[in-house]
This record gives C-alpha cells, structure tokens and sequence, in this order.
C-alpha cells in the first residue's frame, strides 16, 4: 500500500513536470511578444534594458527553462509581468474564492445529484425518468456563458435578487455581513456551475444504478427480505457511487483551475479569471503558476479519487 | 404431513413490448410437504426457475400473473402485500440461486452479508449474537476457519465456497422452505457431492424445492418428481414412480437420455428438436411437436390431468394402466 503510493506520487510528480514543461514553451512560441506589453515606450532605455533583464526575458529559452525550473525547485514561481507581485502570492489570493465556488458546487451537484439519479434509475423508462433525462441532456449541451447571462438577465437585471458580479461589495464589510454579502455574490455564479455538474452526477449515478440494479446481487438482498430502501442503500448504492466518484474526482481537479469562462463573466476574482486576465495580459509567469496548480489538483484528486474507489470496493487493489 | 406449499392452477404470463401477454406458467398444480423435498426438472426454458421466483414474489417487472393460487400453510402468497411478503421472505421461505460467482455483492464481507437477514427479521439480536449465528453457519456449511472466512469478500472465496455461503445465507432463519435454483449446476463434482450432502442434512429441519435439470441430483435428494415441459407441469409423482415408470413420452424421453453404467458404446437416446419459444406454444400439448406417439387431438386440444397412482399423475392423451377417470385440475 505506502509502496504502490509512493509510486503513484512519483507518477503524478512526472506528469506535473510534463505539463509544466508543455505549459512553458507553449506560451513561448505564442506569435506575440510580451516586451511590447511590458515596457512603457515613455521608459527610458536604460530603464527598459533593466526591466527585460529583471524578467529574464533577455535569455534564451532554453535558459529561462532552467532558471523558470531551478525557481520552481526552490518554492518560486517568479513575479507577474504586469504588476510584479511574486506569483505565488497573486494565486494565493485567488485561490480560495475558487475552492469556495468549487466546494458550493461539488456539495450540492452530490446532495441534489445523487437522490435524483437513484430517482430515475427506478423510475427506468417511465415518466419521471424522461423528464429527468431530457433536464439532464440539457444540463450537459447547455453553453456555460449562455446560461450565465440568461441567470444574469433574469436575477441580476430583471428581479434584482443578486449582483451582477464581483465577490463582495467594496468597501469589505465586517463580521457576518461580509459572509451574507459574499454568499449572495457566490450564489449566481454557482447555479451556472452546478447546472452542469449536477447533470453530469445524475446521468453516471442513473447509468450506473441501472447496471446495478439487474445485478443477481441485488435480487439475492431482495431474497433475504430487504425492502427497497435497504436495498438501494446497502447493497446498491455504493456499488453505483464509483462512476460518479471518479467523475465528481476530475470534476474537481480541474475545476480548481477555476471556471474561467464562468468567473470571468461574473467577475468572480478566482484563479479562472486570474486566467483569462493573464492571457490578456500576456502575463507568462502568472500563467504558469495557474497552469501548476491546475496539474498538481488534477494528479492529486486523482489519487484520492483511486484510493476513495479503493476504499469503496475491495476487489480493486491499487496497481500502476 | 401437511401441506406447505400448495400450487393450484397457478398461471403467469410475460407481457411483450406490444402489451400482449404470452403464457408461460400453464394451470401448474402440485404440492410439497412438510419435511420432504420435492424435485422440479425439465430442459431450460421450461418455467421452473419461474415457479420458483413465483412463490418468493420476486418475479421480473413484465410478469403478469394470470390465475390460480400459491397456498402457503393455507394462505395465498399471490395475495399479500409487499411487507407481508418481505417478513416471509428470507424468515420463512429462503431461495439459493445458480450462480455463485454474482449472486454475493462485491462490496460486502460474506460475514455481513450472512448476517444480514437475522439482522432484518429479528432485530433484537445483539451485534455479538449475529457474529456468533453467522460463524456457526459458515461451520455447518463446512467452511474451515470461519472467524476469519466472515470478514473476507466474496472475491477471496472460490466457487465452491461461495455456494456454500450462500446456502449459510440462506439458512441463518431457519425457514422451512428452502428453494435451490440450480444451486450445484455451477459447481464441479466434487463440491456438487458436498453440497449435495449439505442439502440432504437439511430436510430434517424443514422442506426442500429442487429446482435442476441434473436427475443425478434428484434421484440424490428428493422424494417427489415434478416434471415441467413448456410451462405445463406434464408428470408428477414420487421419486420411484418417476424414474421407474415413467409415462409421459417426455418424461420417458429424459431417462432414456440419461447415461447409465450399463450403456455401451451406441449413441444415447436424444428427444428430437427443442424447446419451443414462448411465442410458439402449440394450442394443444405443447409437447406434441417432439412427440412420437402424438395423436390428432393433441394439437389442437390440451390434455388432460390424468391421476394413474396414489400420487402419480400425468397430462397427457394417451391412455395408461392403472389410470383412474380423468383428474380435474380442480380438486387438487
């Protein structure tokens, strides 16, 4: 078990550097030119071969590799094109509000998602069951932005329930009035996520419980007296959950590299938009820090995902 | 003895996607005693796995039940209601099924999943007391070791094992109906013969409903012989009567099919063609299509329920030695 871990650490370790490496010479070869955008044309000459110098960017690539990976060895991500913070700071800051939208959205796309799709699965075919799944073919083709300025148009603008954007109210409130400020900006921005999160749960808990429920097992539990919600609850349940584990597992790897279409519609100041603003901005190193956290959440909510599946059915051993 | 389970012209049918229903279960008539063990056997696809999912009230969505009573110690089971039947399911009738290899869930210790009918159907037992019941079962079953067998799964069990937790599963209530659903047909000779032993040991604490195509099995366990063709029950009678004189051109074709010490070399005896498709029933008997003495009549007209012995009956139009006035279906 600590042996097949380790291996898997040092696994996601080398799919981390390949995804960083990718990352770094991706943004290299963009046709643009990040100077451009960096020095003020007003700087003096002296001052601009500073700056280019201070960046690094008067190194060949191979070069900035080595220092970019020597910094990333050394806990340094290096500081922002644009206002020349340290990077790890920048995404420090934005970080929570995305694991704050991501965790609002995993709980409740598990607590409403699950029920419904148990729901369907014993409602095969009929009514309840085609409703559900037209809602959930709908949930999973819906374009993000689409809904999001459809949930704009008719809370924000048309009742006014909710703000049209940002975080909380400048200036911070204090005390509980800040979290109720906070939560009403959070709750637009989560619906549109949790649509089509929780369509994703409620089709693989649905698909997977149906296969479940033609198992002999389960006729075998019916045999011995259970009712139906035993059934469902000891014997098919947790059978079913794997699929919907893994998925609500990838869910949640990249879902910490933020929305960025979602947050930056409603100027959700996450790592998404952090993104979307980098990429503006032509903010390399930025870019880089985001497209690191994206990987190291990705590999590791991949290896809790293994070993929660582990957990749940012990025929699977964990193996390469 | 008093009758625990009592078929009276029981029929069930399946509905097909265009909401016809197709007979299978045909006016099925028979009864086993308490304390003895009856045998149902015939080719596959002849309604016996049906029979006995119809008496554990676990038969699939599209199953529609067209007639007739399954008397339990007097009361019809097709009568009650879903709770009624959930207290007597695993308490009062348990059933063991064909496959061992799917019928345990994957995610629970055998140990669990024997215990968990006790659990269900006397709620009071302690924790400590199912844990012991449970090791005591898997003891009886002859599962060597059995503190440490409860907390494995059923992944870590063999074939063999499994059926015999199984049997232990089904055996934790003491019911006093066990129905077995081809339980060794799965298994290889050697565990056969040991599950086999298992199940005699059984009819002394209640009743026993064989239900195989293997006669080996039958001629080893039971008393009785039910002998189903096409969803029709074609002879009946005991053990004895059955194997020695059969009546029944079907009956009579599945012993001579039946390899013997004594045969040589010359090909065994095969019942030309196979089960007819439950769309395809004929209107008469529907064993006519494969019969050698098939008459006019028995194509288009349905044969009757004949009474030849004490308790041997047979449904068919020939005419017997020893047969009586034609048995009504009716006053069984």
């Amino acid at each position: 078990m600590g042996r097949l871990l380790l291996l898997r650490t040092s696994k996601g370790l080398l799919t981390i550097f390949v995804s960083i490496t990718i990352t770094f010479f991706i943004l290299r070869f963009m046709p643009a030119d990040p100077i451009s955008i960096l020095i003020d044309p007003k700087m003096g000459p002296e001052v601009q071969a500073q700056m280019i110098r201070r960046f690094g960017l008067d190194k060949s690539v191979p070069e900035q590799y080595f220092i970019f990976l020597k910094g990333l060895v050394t806990g340094d991500l290096g500081l922002s094109f644009k206002n020349q913070q340290p990077v790890i700071e920048i995404i420090m800051q934005k970080l929570p509000w995305t694991l704050l939208l991501l965790f609002v959205v995993v709980v409740l796309s598990l607590l409403v998602g699950i029920p419904i799709g148990v729901l369907a699965a014993r409602k095969q075919g009929k009514f309840a069951d085609k409703l559900i799944n037209f809602m959930v073919t709908l949930g999973i083709s819906v374009f993000l932005p689409f809904l999001a300025f459809g949930f704009l148009y008719i809370f924000a603008y048309y009742f006014k329930l909710f703000p049209t954007g940002g975080a909380y109210t400048p200036p911070p409130k204090q005390g509980l009035a800040y979290y109720l400020d906070v939560a009403k900006h959070a709750v637009l921005p989560s619906l549109t996520l949790f649509c089509s999160h929780v369509a994703s749960v409620v089709l693989y808990t649905r698909n997977s419980m149906i296969d479940v429920f033609n198992e002999d097992y389960i006729r075998t539990a019916y045999s011995k007296g259970l009712n139906e919600p035993m059934v469902i609850r000891y014997h098919a349940l947790k059978n079913a959950m794997i699929p919907t584990i893994t998925v609500t597992g990838l869910m949640i790897g990249t879902m910490v590299g933020g929305a960025v279409m979602t947050e930056t519609i409603f100027a959700w100041p996450g790592v998404g938009r952090l993104i979307y603003d980098s990429v503006s901005a032509m903010d390399y190193p930025v870019l880089q820090g985001a497209f690191l956290i994206l990987a190291v959440s990705v590999v590791v909510m991949n290896i809790i995902t293994d070993l929660v599946i582990a957990w749940l059915d012990p025929r699977i051993k964990l193996g390469g | 003895m008093s009758r625990l389970i009592e078929f009276k012209n029981y029929s069930m049918g399946f509905r097909d996607e265009d909401g016809r229903v197709h007979n299978l279960l045909d006016n099925i008539c028979f009864s086993i005693e308490e304390g003895t063990a009856v045998g149902i056997v015939g080719e596959s696809g002849c309604g016996k796995s049906m029979t006995s999912l119809s008496i554990m009230g676990l038969l699939p969505p599209s199953v529609v039940i067209q007639g007739g009573e399954i008397l339990y110690k007097g009361t019809d089971l097709l009568k009650k209601s879903k709770t009624e039947m959930q207290e007597i399911r695993g308490k009062e009738i348990a059933m063991i099924f064909q496959e061992p290899m799917t019928a345990l869930n994957p995610v629970h210790t055998i140990g669990f999943q024997i215990g968990e009918a006790l659990k269900i159907h006397f709620p009071d037992t302690s924790k400590e007391d199912i844990q012991k019941a449970v090791i005591k079962q898997l003891e009886l079953v002859g599962i060597p070791n059995p503190e440490a067998r409860a907390m494995q799964y059923p992944h870590q069990f063999s074939g063999g094992m499994r059926q015999r937790a199984m049997i232990a599963m089904a055996l934790i209530c003491q019911p006093k109906l066990l129905i077995a659903d081809e339980a060794t047909t799965a298994l290889d000779v050697t565990i056969q013969a040991q599950v086999l032993d298992l199940m005699k040991r059984l009819k002394e604490s209640g009743s026993l409903m064989v239900v195989t195509h293997n006669l080996g099995v039958v001629a080893e366990l039971c008393d009785e012989v039910v002998v189903m063709y096409a969803g029709r029950v074609v002879e009946r009678g005991s053990l004895e009567a059955i194997l020695d004189h059969p009546l029944h051109p079907y009956t009579k074709g599945l012993m001579a099919a039946i390899p013997t010490m004594t045969s040589g070399d010359e090909e065994l005896y095969t019942i030309p063609g196979s089960v007819p498709n439950i769309e395809n029933f004929e209107k008469g008997c529907r064993f006519s299509p494969r019969c050698e003495y098939c008459l006019d009549k028995c194509k288009d007209d349905v044969p009757p329920t004949k009474q030849v012995d004490d308790r041997h009956y047979v449904q068919c139009w020939l005419t017997f030695d020893g047969e009586g006035a034609d048995y009504d279906n009716n006053n069984s």
